[in-house]
């Protein structure tokens, strides 16, 4: 009860900070934050599978990928579509898309389900390269981003100050219920199955069903994320749907940690502000990104959040253990 | 219908290649339990090395050819004993995010020290003439490369069901405490199967090298295609590697021809089939 009433408090106190940023930072920091949001939705939903459900896919960006096209191709081919709209129709689409590579690839485990989804995503992104007349190629497509209609007023979205506040709301709504859906019995059972599958078929759960659902939702979250990707930039091209875009979250949900949920919030500040800084510097920054990455997985492979915790519970451990255990296998386990 | 043997030809030589650059990951896998996505990025350093040591040397294929392996194998088995082992207490996940992490490093050290843009490797001599064999002109070298895959499958298997060495290997794959306690060394012949499988991705990679282009794509091109090789073929099945290989191999070449647009689908339509009636491969035990 009183580690929810916390959590909300944080989460309120995110949301206010974050109303005010526009005030104080200056318009590339802020185009740096819109992006931090939308890959941080993007990030979540990865450790939803990988941290929480301990299924390992190297094939994310398709649906993260199919989200940006289906936005962009909607908005060009359907004129007068609204905001809302194209976020459904995206949305629709990558529900479709889980669910159908879900029922196909489920069926696999381990090895064999990581091999699969990489496989899965070349075969999108195939698609996305051969088929020049709706997806541009090589070329990418362009669009504009559409204004926001609230039935009684509406806000012109062309200004970045406006869609970061939509972002901040739509995408920062999105993470809080995917936290939420971590509390839910669906979400508890997910977990329960990554830690003794036998033992919740035993109970009378379908397990299978309950991975589909997790499947089909993660990657409705990442095409979500996809679809801002694209109202963020303008613009999408083929490197949405790469095994690159799944690279990239998988460095982001691993430099921050599987194990806590804010873990890859924390890894896409880290990801995004790296890479800018990274970039300016060399040309090289994947092979230092890569590096990083190797590094983790060999030396911190709980991740910036695990090594914070560590130093939380060595600073202020010995207050926790009091009643309970402590603060952090709980967040781990729940 | 004049292009059919030419095509079929064709399908034999890239079922050739891939079954090279499949057999090890199968391989690997099979004994080790551990899917290597670094496996084509291997692949593609073997292509790179022959360039470079064609360029530099000699223009023979012979001597890369013989070296790469080699140099992919002490690759290997420092990978294994420094990277691999280390994680591997943290279970498949963290094994598989290595291998990961380990392609894209090399992909990008390609990138840096050749450049990201394709190398031409020819090959003059015998090999890069044409042969007349039953009226058809065809090129010696795709030949060459279904011969080489017939030779390193047949010394797989010899080694693995002929030899003291296969049983050795078999049993420390079976229950590797037992061989263990029988005084076998498994990590050491852990450390042995990958650096084979480093060094059969490397021979692959010289072969690739004049069929197909250099460059820093080229290992997630194979890639794909050998992991659907060993999933249509059944994972960790050699013989399943070599019925696969033909298959794909021949659906590749055939599909070009029949169906160009369709082609890049077909293997995947192939995989999605043999997914929904048969998920352990059409060789490979149920799990």
């Amino acid at each position: 009860m009183k580690l929810k009433s916390v959590s909300s408090i944080i989460i309120i106190a995110i949301f206010l900070a974050g109303a005010f940023m526009p005030a104080g930072l200056k318009q590339y920091q802020l185009n740096m934050l819109t992006e931090i949001i939308i890959f941080s939705l993007y990030a979540v939903s990865y450790n939803l599978l990988l941290g929480y459900a301990g299924l390992l896919s190297f094939g994310h960006a398709m649906f993260f990928g199919l989200g940006a096209f289906m936005t962009a191709v909607a908005i060009i081919h359907i004129p007068g579509l609204t905001l809302w709209n194209t976020i459904l129709i995206a949305l629709v689409a990558t529900i479709v898309a889980g669910f159908v590579i879900g029922g196909l690839l489920l069926r696999t485990k381990g090895a064999y389900f990581a091999l699969l989804t990489l496989a899965f995503n070349s075969l999108f992104y195939a698609v996305a390269t051969k088929w020049h007349t709706v997806t541009g190629g090589d070329d990418g497509l362009s669009i504009k981003r559409p204004d926001l209609h609230l039935g009684f007023t509406t806000i012109p979205m062309a200004g970045l100050t406006p869609f970061y506040y939509l972002t901040l709301i739509i995408v920062g709504a999105a993470i809080v219920f995917c936290w939420y859906f971590t509390h839910t019995a669906m979400g508890k059972t997910v977990l329960l199955m990554r830690e003794n599958e036998d033992r919740m078929k035993f109970l009378g759960y379908d397990t299978n069903i309950s991975r589909l659902i997790l499947f089909t939702f993660t990657g409705a979250v990442a095409g979500l994320a996809g679809t801002f990707y694209t109202f963020h930039f303008q613009f999408v091209s083929i490197s949405a749907i790469s095994v690159d875009m799944t690279t990239a979250v998988l460095l982001m949900t691993f430099v921050g940690g599987t194990k806590t949920f804010w873990g890859p919030i924390l890894g896409a500040f880290v990801y995004i502000i790296l890479q800018n800084y990274l970039s300016d510097i060399t040309d090289r920054w994947p092979l230092f990104m890569g590096i990083i990455f190797v590094f983790m997985v060999l030396f911190i492979p709980g991740g910036l959040s695990e090594v914070i915790m560590n130093i939380r519970q060595r600073l202020f451990g010995k207050k926790d253990n009091n009643g309970r255990k402590s603060t952090v296998t709980e967040e781990v386990t729940s | 219908m004049s292009e059919f043997p030419v095509f079929f030809l064709h399908g034999l030589a890239y079922a050739g290649l891939l079954f090279l650059v499949s057999a090890g990951l199968t391989l690997v896998f099979g004994m080790m339990n551990v899917l290597n996505f670094a496996h084509a990025a291997m692949y593609m350093l073997g292509a790179y090395f022959s360039y470079s040591i064609l360029m530099h040397f000699t223009g023979q294929l012979w001597l890369p050819l013989m070296v790469c392996p080699l140099i992919l194998f002490i690759i290997g088995a420092f990978i294994e004993r420094f990277l691999l082992r280390r994680v591997h207490v943290y279970g498949h996940v963290q094994e598989l995010l290595l291998t990961f992490g380990l392609a894209y490093i090399i992909t990008e050290l390609v990138k840096l020290y050749w450049g990201n843009y394709p190398l031409a490797v020819n090959i003059g001599g015998f090999l890069g003439s044409t042969v007349s064999i039953f009226g058809i002109t065809y090129p010696v070298y795709r030949l060459f490369i279904f011969l080489c895959a017939i030779f390193v499958g047949t010394v797989m298997a010899l080694i693995l069901y002929k030899t003291r060495l296969g049983i050795i290997l078999r049993a420390a794959v079976n229950d590797s405490e037992m061989a263990n306690t029988l005084g076998v060394n498994v990590p050491l012949v852990f450390m042995g199967v990958f650096a084979f499988g480093a060094a059969l991705s490397g021979f692959a990679g010289v072969i690739a090298g004049p069929l197909l282009s250099t460059f820093p794509g080229m290992a997630q091109e194979i890639l794909i295609d050998a992991f659907v090789v060993i999933v249509v073929g059944g994972f960790g099945s050699l013989g399943g590697a070599v019925v696969a290989s033909l298959i794909i191999g021949e659906l590749q070449s055939f599909g070009v021809l029949l169906f160009p647009k369709l082609s890049i689908a077909l293997v995947y339509l192939l995989m999605a089939v043999v997914l929904i009636l048969k998920p352990s491969g059409l060789f490979g035990e149920e799990q």
